[in-house]
């Protein structure tokens, strides 16, 4: 399955993947309403973009009491929008944190992810691998200053 | 003879064990289901009682649904003994139905406050889809309801109530609301909320009397301040559905002791959702946990070794969320744990706290409480609960996110709790999609 493959150091924060997402999603530019978050590391110095990993149980999909969320013809987990109660049971069991509200969660934009799209340095790709850890790493190595300061 | 499964109760349990059967069987079974009710998803309740869905949208299973799935169903009746010797439960229209295991996932039932006239008209639970519908057909634009109880059951109706064009004022007899679900913290900056949201909130409240007058209910409170009602719903507890296996020599505690199987003290009957007292994640003890999320996974466990595979559950992990005017409410784990080490932190321009329980570098518990509509709030509840579920050493991250407890998403990314969550399934494969019927064989 082709997933959303993340590459931390060559994302330079400019935000472009969550206007993409925001259009493609709602019809809106609207950083607020897009699925994909960049969050800032060490003080703005370096930039990762983070949104669902397609993960194997799909605990957004089992946890949902009506059947909601279902597997598209991509492999991606998807919400029904006709089917979807909005009881938020798919945002307390997703562990990751990738369950939004409105919308809810990542799609691959039905096989042509328009964050990957946008992105103007191949921060984000859409590859045929195995869905990972893209982020661990490389936010070890950046929040060095963060730990310093806490101690 | 293909294996004969029974399934007792067509809740979250019991639906999610006869799905987990059609995908894992490597031989077709003979699958029976007894269910009092019609099966349907009691989360969905509150979004039929705002009337934001049709009634046909609770239903899990339909009868073709049930066809389908090649399911024999005696629908509409209650099992009331089980002989774990004979292999045999007797219903109650007298029917006698073999097996050669079977799933007791017979759920709760609603209790309403022991005090004269809690069985009276105009007073109602809100728990089954027929105590729903009554409540949906006494609500009126300017009722006044009164909530006896501001527990999870309750506050799942509140928005419910109030975009009914309802007012609303909620009893509540512990020193706070929602006494089981947050602590003194989070549940005041709840109860303001409420307040500016047009809600009456009155805890340390017992009722102790309610009479009926000129069609409608006058509330007797112990400290006075009768309050007048047009619909009293008593949302004061739920017991779990035991009573009819006192005979049966299952060994119950607090509920049926299960082991990590899903299996009770008799090999071949398993025990699935709120009658179940499995393996608590955080504490590894048994303990029932009488939510959606666990009755699903018990469901889906059991039904897997019942369909002849290994499966061992980790153990359940207590999660709630609510969300009332566009605030998200939520706990987990063992958020209450007095012998915890703690950190929290609460926003000064809006409704946002964060509590975190540690025992060591291990987060085991939180609460979080913020509105809706901050970005963080959503991905921090999933996250908290990401941390919770794999119990990743924090290491020095335990200390920054004692000073800093709003920053979780840093340190769960940089803990790499993504790396390690990620292998983890329920049932050893990855899960497959409803909607399709699941057919191994």
């Amino acid at each position: 399955m082709r997933v959303l493959r993340i590459h931390p150091e060559k994302c330079t924060g400019c935000l472009r993947c969550e206007l993409a997402c925001s259009y493609m999603q709602t019809g809106e530019y609207q950083p607020a309403k897009s699925v994909i978050r960049v969050s800032p590391f060490e003080g703005h110095t370096s930039y990762a973009p983070y949104t669902c990993t397609q993960c194997a149980e799909g605990w957004c999909m089992t946890a949902c009491p009506v059947g909601a969320i279902t597997i598209s013809a991509v492999g991606a987990k998807e919400v029904q929008d006709d089917r979807c109660v909005g009881c938020k049971l798919c945002a307390i069991a997703c562990p990751f944190g990738t369950m939004f509200y409105d919308p809810f969660k990542c799609n691959l934009c039905g096989g042509a992810p328009a964050c990957a799209e946008a992105c103007p340095t191949a921060a984000i790709t859409y590859e045929d691998v195995e869905t990972a850890d893209w982020l661990g790493d490389f936010a070890r190595e950046r929040t060095a200053r963060v730990l310093a300061e806490a101690r | 003879m293909a294996p004969r499964h029974l399934i007792i109760g067509g809740g979250t349990a019991g639906m999610n064990a006869i799905r987990t059967i059609r995908e894992e069987e490597t031989e077709r079974s003979a699958i029976t289901l007894v269910s009092a009710e019609k099966p349907y998803s009691r989360m969905v309740l509150p979004y039929y009682l705002d009337r934001s869905i049709a009634e046909s949208h609770v239903f899990t299973a339909t009868a073709r649904v049930l066809r389908d799935w090649n399911v024999t169903t005696h629908l509409g009746k209650r099992a009331t003994a089980l002989d774990t010797n004979a292999n045999v439960c007797t219903l109650d229209d007298g029917t006698r139905v073999e097996y050669d295991d079977c799933l007791i996932a017979t759920g709760s039932s609603a209790v309403r406050a022991p005090v004269p006239g809690a069985d009276g008209p105009g007073v109602h639970s809100f728990w089954t889809l027929d105590q729903a519908r009554g409540v949906l057909a006494q609500i009126q634009p300017g009722s006044h309801v009164v909530m006896i109880g501001a527990g999870f059951i309750a506050f799942t109706i509140l928005n419910s109530i109030l975009s009914l064009g309802a007012k609303l004022t909620i009893v509540e007899v512990a020193p706070r609301i929602l006494p089981r679900m947050i602590d003194d913290t989070g549940a005041g900056l709840v109860q303001s909320w409420l307040e500016q949201h047009g809600v009456a909130v009155r805890t340390g409240a017992k009722l102790t009397q309610i009479d009926e007058v000129k069609n409608r209910r006058r509330l007797k409170m112990a400290a006075g301040g009768d309050l007048v009602a047009d619909v009293v719903i008593m949302a004061t507890g739920i017991r779990t559905n035991l009573e009819w296996l006192k005979t049966s020599g299952v060994k119950i505690n607090q509920g049926i002791v299960v082991d990590e199987r899903l299996r009770s003290s008799a090999p071949n009957v398993y025990a699935a959702g709120d009658v179940a007292e499995g393996r608590d994640l955080i504490t590894q003890a048994n303990a029932v946990h009488a939510i959606e999320p666990t009755a699903q996974e018990h469901g889906r466990v059991a039904g897997a070794n019942m369909a002849g595979k290994d499966v061992r559950y980790r153990g359940s992990l207590i999660i709630n969320i609510v969300e009332v005017c566009h605030l998200d409410v939520a706990s987990f784990g063992a958020w209450d744990d007095a012998k915890a080490e703690t950190a929290s932190g609460v926003k000064a321009d809006r409704p946002a706290y964060r509590r975190l329980l540690w025992r060591g570098d291990r987060l085991i518990g939180a609460i979080i409480l913020g509105p809706s509509s901050d970005i963080w709030t959503t991905n921090d509840v999933g996250m908290l609960k990401g941390l919770v579920q794999s119990g990743v050493a924090l290491g020095s991250w335990k200390a920054h996110l004692k000073k800093n407890p709003f920053d979780i998403k840093l340190a769960f990314i940089a803990t790499k709790t993504t790396g390690s969550l990620l292998p983890e399934t329920i049932l050893g494969r990855p899960s497959k999609a409803p909607g399709e019927t699941p057919v191994a064989v």
